[in-house]
């Protein structure tokens, strides 16, 4: 029976790092290849070792799918193509390719300022796999190989953001990545056509939680934001050098420029100019409203960002600084920290995740005495806050996504067991499918019954139309023909045009049918009797007695023999073909009741 | 442990043991027992547990507790392990019936967690560290955990499953690793307990008609025979061997994948490399019985095999060869080469069955070209490879691909449909092409590898991935010929395919791909390396439009593109400047602006990081290799460079422009005689004390110290690590003898300033930097070889030195920081976890 395995090497039930096997109709895909940035050591990717069992990975993969730019999503790609040893290829959106190799250099950095650092990838790694990748466009159907197919549709979540419908034959299954299925300031509502996949792999991130809008979140940033300058305090914004930065940096541009405030705003290396080249390049992939408003003013232009210089931080008065790493663990933005940090009129905002031990963890944790190099302590006075400006779905959304696609059933990565748990049963109830959710390494196997299309002959369908069957999409319909089976594709078609096709002559198949009657009467006579009893009997049918002593009821031909042994019994010959079985059977048993005894 | 660490340990126990207080992040467990791990090497970990007796009293916490987390428990689980690897401390938890409690069947085993592939996983590997001694091994025995292992051995998890494997083996090499005494026979039962019991479930599961428990044991069998070269493996595999060759002769052979495992694995051991070990009959076998498809990777291991009998090896080898030798069959009848084999191994039929079938040829010849290809790289092949037939069926299989042969068979028919166009086999086939050119022959270079690299080069249909193996493969072949003693007729042969190759590349730099024009670049880039000595090769290239198009690229809109671009001029110019002092050719000095100036522009002003670190990088190539426009005024090079690199917000463009400082630093004191080279003729104190001075005045010109300085505050600790190491170099060399007279005369305290003080000097330097005249040495600032050997002599540097070695995440690592972490983490990260990146 045809199958579809699932194996979680990370993101099953965990929001570590994603990468999900995929086994359908005999090809092998791997789904996101993402990196914990909690590890040190070879933890942070997944373990590839149960890949590699199997053979030469690139004979055993078809071919490597990622969702989008995060690196718990595409962390690992140039460690898994360039040093794990995969040849093959590899499928992601445009936007995502160009900005995937910020991230992947972003990160790099981060290792080599850590001791010790080994089996890491190097920047020409990077830009080797990059090489190897394929950029797709939404909507677009690709062909990996002779029988697998592509085709990604609009997540939301970030900038190239996509999920991925994954095809052989006539099985699906279809893998969200991270997606949000409300529009926000930057980004549309992710979007997924009734492609009715045999299975649906969703995250589940906010599997519990309804969670407000983000429109909320931003104004509860601005105004932080805001009150801090007022009093004349310092906001450090530590990021990461692409994508949610730029998202607060246009949200602070617009707002700077609507209260017409005056504190400078800084940005710490080049970043705005790589972040308007994307969006620009991508404006298709915006929402609606920048599309539109980019016609009249292009709003990556910003007027009050402006470039920092270390010296600044040095500067009296308010400002806001954005700067990296965003985990406050070192260089620029760990330095304006120490600086800023012992004055309370200051504030740090945090917009995103930190590792346990770094800076960025420690004070989201409350603490507020922080050890140094060189044993010193610094005291954080300042204020610190947390952002979550991270857009996945919840689970209303996830509940939503389930609507529009009508999978035959739903797969859970990338939440928390406790929370997936929740979700699945709910999902069970309302949609009435299976739901699964895995932990890493372990298996789902899911058997299918792929549905074959069979191509039909017009001359069939014409006939079949002309007695009235009139093809309408809504309701299947029962039709009658020679199926043909060759070179993998299937055909319905007449028996004629079969038999032509084939070059092979009819046969004609008769069934015969013995039946005896009691009749001490003389053969000709008994079958006068069989004739007037049919003829009386079978009204609406063309009964006839031929020259030579047989009867035909249409196609069914009755005929006597005198074999029997013994005088009172009479044998007759049934006869019909296979198109007339339920007559021929119908007088057979006519027949085997007896001759209603005569009158006279 | 230290003291803090012992203080805030109950606490942090404490936060474990509350079933209500959940860790948010998995990750602080595993550093949690990571640094057990750590601790546990180097203290007794029986003292550990009765210093802190706050560990013992977590692990009865959580036995205790009614619904654990599955996450705590599994920690609990993988914790007690490591103390009980020390058998003191396993008595110590045996006392206090802990083991048993959590290894044993009244423990998590019968709780409904263990439907937790965390909670699995977490017994087995506590099982796993604790099984370093003898007692271990009993306790496990007399539990029943044996076979709970075995069950764990099919577990839903590969993780888990794996995992139990691991242990089995541990188990078994540890229970029979003290085991002194001649084993001759299992039966003999001196073997023990463990081992027998461990044995016999081998010896079962390979005899069930299970696939999955054959294959489990076929793993277990790969993993020992692999980590383990004691003797008694080969009396175990006498006692399995048969049950082996059955499974072998199966048809179809279900475990064929897990037995090319295990015959790898043991044809590894020094234990079977005898050639009357009966392995080698079980592997002739596997060679006969199995197909193509499924037994490459036996026979090329087998080929890398220093020890092994010879008739094997020629077996393996032509395994391997048949799939080629039946393309280069299918191809042209009557054959115009030699085949590969003169008999086969296997059915040919089998072959062609897999070569015709859609499904099966790609993969067969993706997989033989690689088979084929490690062993190109073998430093010694002990067969003898047909290497001119081989060249040849990879031509074909490369003609095949696109469209370019005209099969007379059959079968070559449906092997070019299937072919045609197929990128995966094209990637293949084109890296053994190009290892191939290690055997390299002028004559069959020109014969057919140099049409179809030719024809890969210049199809539009050849994907930028296949491109770029494409260059790889000519790069590998010219390289070699250009190596290669040959005749005259030879090269010009070989100039008239540069020829072509060079209006190629003129089409694919200007590809609309990225990808073609960046591998295009690379590939000119080692090209101009590898072949600048050849007159021909220089003459092709400066008569075609190349380099006026690589210059072109320079303004590539694509960042990586640019940074090739510059790198390839880099190269390139070095080749222009050859040239310039030959007579007779026209290198296009003329031209308005020179390389140099274009390369210090992209330094200042691209926006990108690559471009400016490739610039870098061929600025400190120039400076090393004597670039003779860097030769004009090195100084004012130097200089200029380190002015556009001090403003660069790119850590790497800084960490390049120290590395540029260090070889000028380096060179100029090596000019002046001032070098550490031991053999330098030693010049007098007074000499000595002149070039010092002299030296100084060129750095202080050039505002070297100024730039050292400035990346020693940098917030990147690489780029401020660089500095402080020049730093301290150039102090030992300048102010060895200048501080005595100096520092005496000056009355300096020696009082050492950090970071503060220097950054306070830079800002002062920098407000009174007004433009100095050149070779004015009285200016003040950093421009003063006075006040920059009073601020190198009075930094700390060392101090420094030490701080910056230690790497930005020590306080991430330490054991403190993560208690701490612990500790402050409870409850309050609930919404942050879930919240990537």
């Amino acid at each position: 029976m045809p199958e579809i395995k699932v194996t979680p090497l990370g993101a099953g039930q965990d929001v570590g790092r994603s990468c999900i096997l995929v086994s359908i109709a005999g090809k092998n895909v791997m789904l996101d290849c993402g990196m914990h940035m909690g590890y040190n050591d070879d933890r942070r990717f997944p373990d590839f070792s149960y890949i590699t069992q199997n053979g030469r990975l690139t004979d055993f993969l078809d071919c490597v799918i990622i969702s989008h730019f995060h690196l718990d999503h595409c962390g690992a790609l140039p460690y898994f193509s360039e040093m794990v040893g995969y040849d093959g290829p590899i499928y992601m959106t445009h936007p995502t390719k160009a900005i995937c190799p910020i991230l992947l250099e972003d990160y790099r950095k981060i290792t080599v300022d850590k001791k010790g650092e080994t089996n890491f990838f190097t920047s020409q790694m990077i830009k080797d796999c990059m090489k190897k990748v394929v950029a797709v466009h939404l909507h677009q159907t690709v062909q990996v190989d002779d029988e697998l197919e592509i085709k990604a549709y609009y997540a939301g979540h970030v900038l190239g953001a996509a999920m991925f419908q994954i095809k052989v034959g006539s099985e699906s299954v279809v893998y969200t990545g991270d997606y949000n299925m409300t529009p926000d300031r930057h980004l549309g509502a992710a979007w997924i056509d009734k492609c009715r996949p045999d299975l649906l792999i969703s995250e589940s991130t906010y599997a519990t939680t309804i969670r407000d809008s983000k429109r909320c979140r931003e104004r509860d940033f601005l105004k932080k934001v805001h009150e801090s300058v007022e009093r004349g305090g310092k906001v450090l914004i530590p990021v990461f050098a692409l994508g949610r930065a730029q998202e607060l940096c246009i949200l602070l541009e617009t707002f700077w420029e609507r209260m017409n405030l005056k504190a400078p705003i800084y940005f710490s290396m080049g970043l705005t100019e790589k972040a308007n080249h994307y969006y620009k390049l991508f404006i298709t992939w915006t929402n609606q409203k920048i599309r539109k408003t980019f016609v009249q003013r292009n709003m990556f232009e910003f007027k009050h960002i402006k470039a920092f210089d270390r010296a600044f931080a040095d500067n009296p008065g308010p400002m806001v600084v954005f700067a990296t790493p965003g985990m406050l663990h070192a260089g620029q933005s760990l330095q304006i920290f120490r600086k800023w940090a012992g004055n309370e009129k200051n504030m740090v905002i945090m917009p995103g995740y930190c590792v346990q031990g770094t800076v960025g963890h420690k004070i989201l944790s409350g603490q507020r005495k922080l050890e140094m190099e060189g044993r010193q302590i610094l005291e954080v006075k300042m204020q610190v806050e947390y952002m979550s400006f991270s857009a996945h779905a919840d689970a209303k959304g996830i509940m939503q996504l389930i609507r529009q696609a009508e999978p035959r059933s739903v797969l859970l990565v990338h939440g928390e067991a406790k929370k997936m748990e929740f979700l699945k049963q709910k999902i069970e109830q309302e949609f009435h499918v299976n739901c699964y959710m895995p932990a890493n390494g372990e298996t789902i196997t899911l058997f299918t019954s792929p549905n074959i299309p069979v191509d039909i002959s017009l001359g069939l369908l014409k006939r079949e139309s002309a007695i009235g069957l009139v093809p309408d999409s809504k309701k299947p319909k029962l039709m009658h023909g020679t199926l043909i089976m060759k070179d993998n594709s299937f055909r319905l078609v007449s028996p004629e045009q079969a038999l032509k096709e084939l070059g092979l002559g009819e046969h004609q198949l008769r069934f015969t049918c013995r039946v005896h009657i009691q009749d001490p009467r003389k053969e000709h006579e008994m079958v006068l009797r069989v004739y007037n009893h049919l003829k009386g009997v079978l009204k609406d049918y063309s009964v006839q007695h031929l020259p030579d002593g047989s009867i035909m009821v249409e196609s069914i031909l009755i005929q006597a023999t005198a074999q029997s042994e013994d005088q009172g019994t009479k044998v007759l010959l049934v006869s019909w073909t296979y198109q007339d079985e339920e007559l021929g059977s119908y007088l057979t048993s006519l027949l085997k009741k007896g001759l209603p005894p005569t009158t006279a | 442990m230290d003291r803090e660490c012992s203080q805030l340990l109950p606490s942090v126990c404490a936060v474990l043991a509350d079933s209500r207080q959940l860790v948010a992040d998995d990750t602080f467990l595993e550093k949690f027992l990571d640094w057990f791990k750590t601790l546990t090497e180097t203290e007794s970990s029986l003292l550990l547990l009765q210093e802190n007796p706050c560990l013992t009293e977590l692990i009865t916490c959580v036995l205790k507790l009614k619904d654990p987390s599955s996450s705590t428990l599994s920690f609990i689980l993988r914790l007690t392990g490591i103390f009980a690897a020390s058998e003191s401390c396993f008595q110590y938890l045996q006392q206090r019936e802990l083991l048993i409690s959590l290894f044993g069947e009244v423990g998590p085993l019968s709780s409904a967690l263990w439907e937790e592939a965390s909670v699995r996983s977490g017994w087995v590997q506590g099982v796993h560290s604790m099984v370093q001694h003898q007692s271990a091994l009993h306790f496990l025995c007399n539990c029943g955990a044996i076979d709970v292992i075995f069950t764990l051995q099919g577990d839903p998890s590969l993780f888990v499953a794996s995992a139990a494997n691991q242990l089995l083996v541990h188990m078994l090499t540890f229970s029979l690793q003290s085991f002194q005494t001649k084993l001759v026979n299992i039966k003999d039962c001196d073997w023990p307990v463990c081992a027998q019991k461990l044995i016999v479930h081998i010896e079962e599961s390979l005899k069930s008609n299970s696939a999955s428990r054959i294959k489990q044991s076929l793993k277990l069998l790969t993993s020992m025979f692999g980590c383990c070269h004691d003797l008694w493996t080969e009396v175990l595999w006498s006692q399995l061997s048969e049950r082996i060759v059955y499974l072998l002769e199966e048809k179809p052979v279900h475990a064929w994948h897990s037995l090319v495992d295990l015959f790898l694995s043991m044809a590894r051991s020094p234990v079977f490399s005898c050639p009357e070990c009966s392995l080698w009959t079980s592997v002739t076998c596997a060679l006969e019985h199995l197909n193509p498809a499924q037994v490459g990777r036996l026979a090329v291991g087998v080929l890398k095999l220093q020890e092994c009998p010879q008739a094997v090896r020629i077996q393996a080898l032509s395994v391997l060869l048949q799939p080629m030798d039946c393309v280069l069959k299918a191809a042209s009848q009557p054959l115009e080469y030699p085949g590969l084999l003169n008999r086969s191994v296997n059915d040919s039929a089998t072959v062609e069955t897999l070569l015709s079938c859609r499904s099966s040829c790609a993969s067969l010849l993706c997989q033989t070209l690689a088979h084929l290809e490690e062993l190109q790289y073998l430093t010694y092949l002990p067969v003898d490879l047909p290497y001119i037939p081989l060249l040849q069926s990879v031509v074909t299989i490369l003609q095949f691909c696109i469209g370019l042969a005209t099969p007379a068979s059959c079968l070559g028919n449906k092997i070019s449909r299937i072919l045609i166009g197929c990128f995966r086999v094209q990637r293949s086939a084109l890296d053994i092409l190009g290892a191939l050119s290690h055997r390299e022959s002028h004559s069959v270079f020109m014969g057919s590898v140099s049409d179809i690299l030719l024809a890969y080069l210049k199809s539009p249909d050849t994907s930028p991935t296949v491109l770029k193996k494409s260059f790889q493969a000519t790069l590998k072949w010219l390289v070699r010929l250009s190596e290669a003693p040959s005749s005259r007729d030879h090269w010009q042969q070989t100039e008239q395919f540069l020829r072509d190759l060079f209006l190629v590349l003129q089409k694919r730099l200007c590809s609309p791909y990225w990808e073609v024009r960046d591998s295009a670049l690379e590939f000119l880039t080692l090209l101009v390396k590898h072949l600048r000595e050849k007159d021909g090769f220089r003459q092709v290239l400066f008569s075609s439009e190349v380099p006026k198009l690589m210059e072109d690229l320079l303004e590539d809109p694509e960042s990586y593109v640019r940074a090739s671009a510059v790198t390839a001029m880099g190269q390139l110019s070095l080749l222009t400047q050859l040239i310039s002092k030959m007579p007779g050719i026209e290198n296009g000095n003329g031209k308005e602006k020179s390389i140099v100036a274009q390369l210090q522009e992209i330094l200042s002003t691209d926006s990108e990081g690559f471009p400016r670190r490739a610039v870098i990088s061929v600025f400190i190539d120039w400076l090393k290799e004597g670039h003779p426009d860097v030769l004009k005024d090195t100084e004012q090079f130097v200089s200029s460079v380190l002015q556009a690199v001090n403003s660069d917000l790119d850590w790497e463009v800084k960490a390049g422009g120290l590395e540029l400082a260090e070889v000028f630093s380096a060179q100029t004191l090596g000019r002046l005689g001032l070098a550490a080279c031991p053999y330098a003729a030693v010049s007098s104190s007074a000499t000595r004390s002149t070039h010092l001075s002299e030296s100084l005045q060129i750095f202080c010109r050039v505002k070297l110290f100024e730039f050292l300085f400035g990346a020693l505050c940098d917030c990147d600790r690489p780029v401020a690590q660089k500095a402080c190491d020049i730093l301290i170099t150039l102090k030992a060399e300048l102010c060895e003898e200048s501080s005595l007279r100096e520092g005496t005369r000056a009355g300096l305290s020696t009082e050492a300033h950090g970071i503060a003080w220097l950054e306070e000097t830079l800002r002062r330097w920098s407000s009174c930097a007004e433009p100095c005249p050149r070779g004015n040495a009285d200016g003040a600032g950093s421009q003063d070889p006075n006040g920059v050997l009073l601020v190198l002599r009075t930094v700390d540097l060392e101090g420094l030195h030490g701080s910056l070695n230690r790497s930005s995440d020590h306080i991430e690592k330490s054991p403190q920081s993560l208690l701490q972490d612990i500790l402050a983490t409870v409850g309050t990260l609930e919404d942050n976890e879930a919240d990537c990146y």
